[in-house]
């Protein structure tokens, strides 16, 4: 039989005085080079080698100092020259000047002829176990090439030795302590005798292989390496879970090429086909895409034709899809787009329709993604398709029919209840403002009450305002600012529609807690208090303002009654006729710099910042200081409300403000960087700009939140506990959760 | 190995040697006495549970086992314990011991932090086996935890050489009173073949700034240390943990006795404030000094036994020196106990 199985030593070394030949696959070379150190390996390998050398010595003088220091007498050899030196087996299987692969280098030759330990071979042919004895055999042949195994090893006969006989017995049961147990027993007991070179041999592979994979499972990966690179018996084709282990070692520990190389092994030499594909499906999970594409070129044809990853390609064209997916600059081979196409249009699972979806959603590919989401919701609905629908559908500006396919989903998941979030808030601020039916409404009211989302809250304000119910809409204005006390639009919402319903009480208040940060609120002290900004020629609204539903006073959770009244639209068919003095199409350039300041606030009430800052823009050139002042102070707070923090910077800038004024977007800017630094994980700079936030403006719950998280990063957690046991207590859920996360890391839990 | 690096140890070899020294020497320990404790604490796997702690396993336990095992003069136990505790326990990135170990958990290891009293008893034990029996593996395995404890552990802070009690979570930056340290880690008698192992001034210091700070730890009316010990400012009871003088600190007067210079008077004062008036030891809150829980079991009342023999030649009474404790931790006290009689003061038995 030729049973031709890859040998991999590199060179010719001795292991337990076996020796074993030089390999033309040399994988554990490159894992010595590497377990030394990336860069300059053989130079580095060579050091240590010397140095190993040395701790030899140290060692054995170590053991004579500990002697002379056991007798006391002082008077002892301690440093006697070395005597010999016992070569540690790292130092010699990798060779700085190692010959190029293929020269065969026979170092080891001269070694005395092999004495083949048959005993392992016989205990496992008594025991019946073919398939131990079968890799027994492969074994012993990998190691003595020039061995012949016995023609019937079942009819070897029995080891005679009783007590070897139970030595194995132990190590065929994985009791290895027992084992070294028994041997340093019978050794003390009959000092000539010496244990077999192959029970030494397995055991010690078998132990290194067990505290591999213990380091392993424990994500040791350094551990994981240097077990691997100080037993090359234990990589090659009979232990392929501890070269995948070795690979994740190596792909954890940013190497990945060392991972490639580990799974190109297994794929150039190893036959078990079973095994094969998993190598495949192993490195798509561990490695990127790019790196497992020279691994997918190791396949072989089958006997039949085939390629012999054609029962796993639709696993591996999921697999590639998901990462592009969560990639989106990552270009895959169109194939395993198309085959996930097919799959999807034909056999395939709602999920693969999915997949499908969510790529051609990151991929500005609009149409297709519909398609595909459409598709998977048809063939079985789920929560991940409708979220899918439900982005397409908001990218292509119909948020209604986003929250119609997202509305009984929404409670699936955290991102499905944002996606519905944001459905609402896109909805309610849609221009003009749509009629949604009552039903709509109510949903929507409950969720956004549920989940606290103050920009819904206040957009439902403005949508209120719209049809001419400043009651509701002041309810919600109000409801967003308890929800978020530093959202200046609801304040602003709130003082206007005060305002508007002549409550002069309620607008002083509003007016007096926002007069410092805000100058539009500050500015409306002037205005005569009949007047209506928006809403202006707004036909009176037939709307009848209506309690709460009853489902809505449900879903309530702390919101005090008074701030719960949802906006009633039972009879409101009538379309607001809203025209504002600044929805009217106009060249912005050519604008008085007070006209252009005017309509930056009027659109800044509309809710639309991006054409309300071109306006502040063309108003900051004013000569008129007050004016510029004030525009860059609008465009700033337009750019905040865009999300775009580093523009808001630069135009909070570009005129002088005054002190008070500048406070507010130097606030929220920097809360943003703050936020920003936190998401990408600089936890210092988070702290930094916090800091630097306190300075200008008592930190909200939020923030404080924030702050906590930050130390819990940085190793802080009682500072993180200081900070969310105050913020807990304004009964904030985020900062008890918090707490507890603080607690737990302090072992207070 | 450089001229100046041997020179290094030459020097402190002379010094210790010339100092009395200490270390344990193989057959202190009676081989029933071993028995007797394999009987009921080392399981076939060779690992020594810990039965009054729901029977897990730890690396302080391994690291007793093998100096148990050692004392007793038992190769074959010795290396059953060490296979177990190199397989299942050396396998943290950085060379030191995993320090827990539940048979009912998967992975077996629940806490990937180390143990620092664990990894000085199992380097220890290995050295000394090592050098007893020619073992040159348990030698090269105990120079490098030796190293890797150095390297990671032994730090200096605020001028004193301290050893943290783990690799994570003590340090100064890792708690607002860090470093917090925990006396009862200190196996002084450990610290000399540590040097001889890993060779660095900062061993001796250690010792050397270890009984200093022990000497400062006099806490609460009865003047006695607390396990974990806050050293951000002047040493004081650690935040998080019970302030008192518990059944981890039971062990450092044994500790303080076992070590290679004289300093038994310390352990003589330590102990002396850790007995009630009726004689008997105790848990104490060191806040009242009101005793917490009695101790009754002979283990813990074993090291009396050595300091009146030190101190005035009394025996050991006989029923003290057979193993009755029935639980891992005294019973393990108890034998380090009788060894050390067994070794330096065979005329109290």
């Amino acid at each position: 039989m030729s049973l031709k199985l890859p040998v991999m030593m590199v060179t010719a070394t001795l292991v337990a005085g076996l020796y074993v030949t030089q390999s033309d696959q040399p994988f554990s070379s490159r894992l010595h080079s590497s377990a030394v150190g990336q860069e300059g390996g053989a130079l580095r390998t060579a050091q240590i080698a010397s140095e190993e050398g040395e701790d030899i010595r140290h060692l054995e003088d170590a053991a004579r100092n500990i002697r002379a220091l056991q007798e006391g007498s002082g008077k002892t050899e301690r440093l006697a020259q070395p005597s010999r030196i016992v070569p540690f087996q790292l130092s010699q299987v990798d060779y700085p000047d190692m010959p190029p692969e293929g020269t065969g280098n026979e170092t080891g030759a001269e070694q005395q002829p092999p004495q083949v330990d048959e005993s392992a071979l016989r205990y496992f042919a008594a025991q019946g176990d073919q398939e131990r004895l079968a890799a027994e055999i492969a074994r012993l042949r990998q190691l003595y090439p020039d061995w012949t195994p016995p023609e019937d090893p079942l009819a070897v006969p029995q080891n005679a030795d009783r007590q070897l006989e139970s030595m194995w017995q132990l190590y065929a049961e994985g009791r290895y302590p027992e084992v070294r147990k028994a041997i340093v027993e019978r050794q003390a007991a009959e000092p000539a005798w010496q244990p077999p070179a192959d029970l030494l041999d397995r055991l010690g592979i078998a132990e290194a292989r067990s505290r591999l994979v213990n380091a392993s499972n424990l994500k040791q990966y350094q551990t994981v390496i240097e077990v691997g690179a100080s037993n090359p018996a234990l990589l090659n084709c009979t232990e392929v879970d501890v070269l995948w282990r070795v690979a994740e070692a190596f792909a954890n520990t940013e190497r990945p090429q060392r991972a490639v190389d580990a799974y190109s092994y297994i794929l150039a030499n190893c036959t078990d086909p079973g095994e094969r594909a998993a190598t495949v499906q192993k490195a798509a999970g561990t490695l990127p895409y790019g790196q497992v594409q020279p691994l997918l070129a190791l396949e072989k044809s089958t006997a039949d034709g085939g390629r012999e990853f054609d029962a796993i390609r639709d696993d591996l064209a999921r697999r590639f899809v998901s990462e592009a997916n969560e990639e989106p600059a990552l270009e895959i081979a169109p194939e395993y787009v198309e085959r996930l196409r097919d799959l999807a249009a034909g056999r395939g699972t709602a999920a693969d329709a999915v997949l499908l979806g969510w790529y051609h959603l990151r991929r500005d590919n609009a149409g297709e993604a519909e398609t595909w989401f459409r598709r998977a919701k048809e063939r079985e609905d789920s929560a991940e398709a409708s979220q899918g629908l439900a982005l397409v559908l908001l990218e292509g500006g119909k948020p209604a029919e986003a929250e119609a396919v997202l509305h009984r989903w929404r409670e699936s998941s955290e991102d499905t209840m944002a996606t519905y979030l944001a459905a609402t808030a896109n909805l309610l601020a849609a221009d003009p403002p749509p009629t949604i039916e009552d039903e709509v409404l109510t949903r929507m009211a409950q969720a956004v009450i549920a989940r606290r989302y103050a920009p819904s809250a206040q957009q439902f304000g403005w949508y209120a305002r719209a049809f001419d119910q400043p009651e509701t809409a002041a309810q919600w204005f109000e409801t967003a600012l308890q929800w978020a006390p530093e959202d200046e639009p609801s304040a602003y919402g709130l003082a206007l529609t005060r305002q508007q319903l002549n409550d002069r009480a309620g607008f002083a208040e509003i007016q007096q807690a926002w007069a410092e940060r805000s100058a539009r609120i500050a500015d409306l002290a002037a205005t005569p208090s009949s007047s209506a900004r928006v809403g202006d020629g707004a036909a009176p609204a037939p709307a009848q303002v209506a309690n709460a539903p009853a489902a809505v006073r449900a879903a309530r959770n702390g919101v005090p009654e008074s701030r719960n009244v949802v906006a009633q639209s039972k009879t409101m068919t009538a379309r607001s006729a809203r025209t504002s003095s600044c929805t009217s199409r106009v060249d912005i350039s050519r604008l008085s710099p007070g006209a252009a300041l005017a309509r930056g606030w009027c659109l800044m009430e509309l809710n639309r910042p991006l054409e309300a800052a071109d306006s502040f823009g063309v108003a900051i050139l004013s000569n008129n200081r007050t004016v510029s002042e004030d525009a860059a102070y609008g465009q700033s707070l337009a750019y905040l409300r865009l999300g775009l923090t580093d523009r808001a910077a630069v135009a909070a800038t570009r005129a002088p403000m005054a002190a008070a004024r500048a406070r507010e977007p130097q606030a929220s800017i920097l809360a943003d960087r703050a936020i920003q630094a936190f998401q990408s994980e600089r936890f210092r700079e988070a702290l930094l700009y916090l800091d630097q936030r306190m300075q200008v403006q008592q930190e909200p719950v939020d923030l404080m939140v924030l702050r906590g998280y930050s130390y819990m990063n940085l190793n802080r957690p009682y500072d993180a506990l200081r900070i969310f046991e105050a913020a807990a207590a304004t009964g904030s859920r985020d900062a008890s959760r918090g707490l507890a996360d603080a607690k737990e890391a302090v072992g207070l839990n | 190995m450089t001229v100046s690096k041997l020179m290094a140890i030459v020097a402190v070899l002379s010094m210790l040697v010339s100092a009395s020294p200490a270390a344990s020497q193989q057959g202190s320990l009676r081989s029933a006495l071993w028995e007797t404790y394999k009987e009921r604490f080392l399981d076939r796997s060779g690992r020594i549970v810990d039965n009054g702690n729901g029977g897990i396993s730890h690396s302080e336990g391994q690291g007793y086992g093998l100096l148990l095992a050692f004392l007793a003069d038992r190769p074959a136990d010795f290396e059953q314990i060490w296979t177990f505790t190199n397989t299942e326990l050396m396998i943290r990135s950085d060379g030191l011991a995993a320090w827990k170990w539940d048979p009912k958990a998967e992975p077996r290891v629940t806490d990937l932090n180390n143990a620092s009293d664990g990894d000085l008893l199992i380097s220890y034990a290995l050295a000394m086996a090592g050098s007893a029996w020619d073992r040159e593996d348990y030698l090269r395995s105990a120079a490098a935890i030796a190293r890797a404890i150095l390297d990671n552990l032994v730090v200096e802070r605020g001028g004193r050489v301290l050893l943290l009690p783990a690799a994570k979570g003590f340090d100064a930056g890792e708690r607002p009173d860090g470093p917090v340290i925990n006396p009862s880690y200190w196996v002084y008698e450990a610290f000399p073949i540590m040097e001889i192992l890993a060779p660095s001034d900062r061993w001796t210091q250690l010792q050397e700034d270890g009984l200093a700070l022990l000497q400062m730890m006099e806490f609460g009316p009865r003047e006695l240390p607390a396990e974990w010990v806050s050293l951000a400012r002047q040493p004081k009871p650690a935040e998080g943990f019970p302030a008192e003088y518990g059944y981890n600190a039971l062990r450092i007067p044994l500790y303080l006795v076992r070590a290679p210079s004289d300093i038994g008077k310390l352990a003589q004062q330590l102990q002396k404030n850790a007995t009630l008036d009726n004689g008997n030891g105790a848990i104490f809150d060191l806040t009242t000094g009101d005793p917490k829980e009695p101790l009754g079991n002979s283990g813990y009342r074993f090291i009396n036994h050595i300091l009146a023999c030190v101190e005035d030649g009394t025996s050991v009474p006989v029923a003290e020196r057979d193993l009755t404790s029935e639980l891992y931790y005294p019973a393990t006290l108890h034998l380090l106990g009788l060894a050390y009689v067994v070794e330096k003061h065979p005329s109290c038995l």
